[in-house]
């Protein structure tokens, strides 16, 4: 490289100066994001920050020093980089980052909007900004996690080898980009349709239309959002005043529909069906104990043993049960005889002697 | 009531021989300490020797599976006898743990 001028000189001195002040703004403006993208609920594949290497502040210099007056007209010093999941979040945290920072908009530039119609490539979202405080800018890149993953590849693959790309390869790369934007406005559609879906099926749930709903991962979530099982929770709780502890119930989606439960009314009717009994089992199983702690998982557990106790499915249909909630287990054999036993003199069992 | 705490690999092996009643956990819960503070480890409770459980040792179980997703760590119940089993499925804590 060229030994730099006297004015370059000058340059490279004030950043050395100023590389504790560089830190600390990192500092400040790492956490600063990562706070508030905490505080608006965005989740992201990465925040990072660097501060430009020396060496790499020479090259600049080398190449268009005399543009510079000073450190402070030179924006990414100081470098953030905060790389999103999806298209909509780059303008969300745009949005968010206008808040944070005075943002220089002569500077600061959407190459997302740069593209001409026919042309594709390099997409991302670079603001100028201005801490609080500081007298130096830094520059903040939003792009999504493909966009990136396209810009490492292209930078890898283009600049790495310092040997020119033919043509044919850069429009294959560029291509990708075109390929990569679509996936991105993909990604973002979906997610978009799942979160109306999820909005519509709570009306639905919130509106008693239960028998519209068909079972899923999703549905099963939002009904138990409505804790249907709270309230014989409570009875088997009070049992023996017990604390009760939260517990995932996502387990029994399975059982529930080996159970032929395929709407989220079939699940209401079957706690209705059931729930008494399921009590009952509770009372004989635990009023003998002193256990005082449950967790919320065994209200619906004793629904979906007294139903298959009460549709004749037996020892082996509770030991299905076990292997669904715990895995297959030898010993689930004798938890399916216990629980058999325990439970065969129950009124619900009466018709099964 | 006797509680060894090994480690091997990424796994950490706590195993209960006894009877972990009301009396026993207040040793046992500043026994299983170190579990607590495990980062993304796999976090064996191997209870091949425990005898019996009361609603005393569930919360401390329960208290090692609550850290333990905090700090990205796994719990394990390993060889529970079938009156413990009973006492997992009267409770529902079965939900709450994975059990081998």
């Amino acid at each position: 490289m060229e030994a730099l001028d006297f004015h370059c000189q000058l340059i490279l001195e004030e950043y050395r100066e100023a590389l504790p002040t560089l830190e600390k703004m990192k500092a400040q403006v790492l956490e600063q994001l990562r706070e508030a993208l905490d505080r608006n609920g965005i989740i992201v594949t990465a925040v990072e920050a660097r501060i430009k290497t020396e060496e790499s502040l020479a090259g600049k210099l080398a190449l268009k020093g005399a543009k510079y007056a000073t450190l402070s007209d030179i924006t990414d010093i100081l470098g953030a980089r905060i790389i999103t999941f999806y298209t909509d979040d780059v303008d969300r945290i745009a949005s968010m980052a206008e808040k944070l920072y005075e943002i220089d908009w002569e500077n600061s530039v959407d190459k997302r909007k740069l593209h001409q119609l026919d042309s594709f490539g390099y997409s991302s979202l670079h603001y100028i900004c201005r801490v609080p405080g500081y007298d130096l800018r830094f520059e903040l890149q939003l792009r999504t996690t493909l966009q990136h993953a396209w810009a490492a590849i292209n930078h890898d693959t283009g600049y790495k080898s310092g040997v020119e790309i033919p043509r044919e390869y850069l429009r294959r790369i560029n291509r990708l980009a075109g390929l990569l934007e679509m996936a991105d406005d993909e990604f973002s559609r979906i997610r978009t349709e799942i979160t109306d879906y999820r909005r519509r099926v709570q009306a639905l749930v919130q509106n008693g239309k239960l028998d519209d709903v068909l079972l899923d991962g999703d549905t099963f979530r939002s009904y138990m959002q409505a804790r249907p099982l709270d309230a014989l929770n409570k009875r088997i709780a009070a049992i023996n005043q017990a604390e009760i502890q939260d517990a995932p119930l996502i387990r029994y989606l399975r059982v529930l529909k080996a159970l032929q439960c395929n709407t989220l009314g079939d699940v209401s009717r079957l706690i209705k069906t059931y729930e008494e009994d399921a009590y009952l089992l509770a009372r004989h199983q635990l009023g003998n104990t002193d256990l005082d702690i449950i967790s919320s998982a065994v209200g619906l557990q004793n629904i979906c043993i007294v139903c298959i106790l009460s549709s004749g499915g037996g020892k082996i249909g509770l030991e299905r049960l076990f292997d669904a909630l715990n895995g297959h287990n030898s010993q689930n054999t004798a938890l399916a005889e216990i629980t058999y036993e325990q439970a065969k003199n129950l009124p619900f069992m009466k018709n099964q002697q | 009531m006797e509680t060894v705490i090994k480690e091997s690999g990424n796994q950490i092996i706590a195993q209960f021989i006894g009877r972990l009643d009301t009396a026993a956990a207040v040793p046992v819960a500043e026994e299983v300490k170190p579990l607590l503070e495990a980062s993304n480890r796999e976090i064996i409770l191997d209870c091949s020797q425990l005898e019996y459980i009361s609603s005393s040792g569930l919360r401390i179980f329960l208290s090692i599976r609550k850290e333990a997703a905090a700090h990205g760590s796994k719990v394990i119940v390993r060889d529970i006898n079938a009156d413990i089993r009973q006492v997992f499925m009267m409770t529902g804590f079965i939900s709450l743990f994975e059990i081998q």
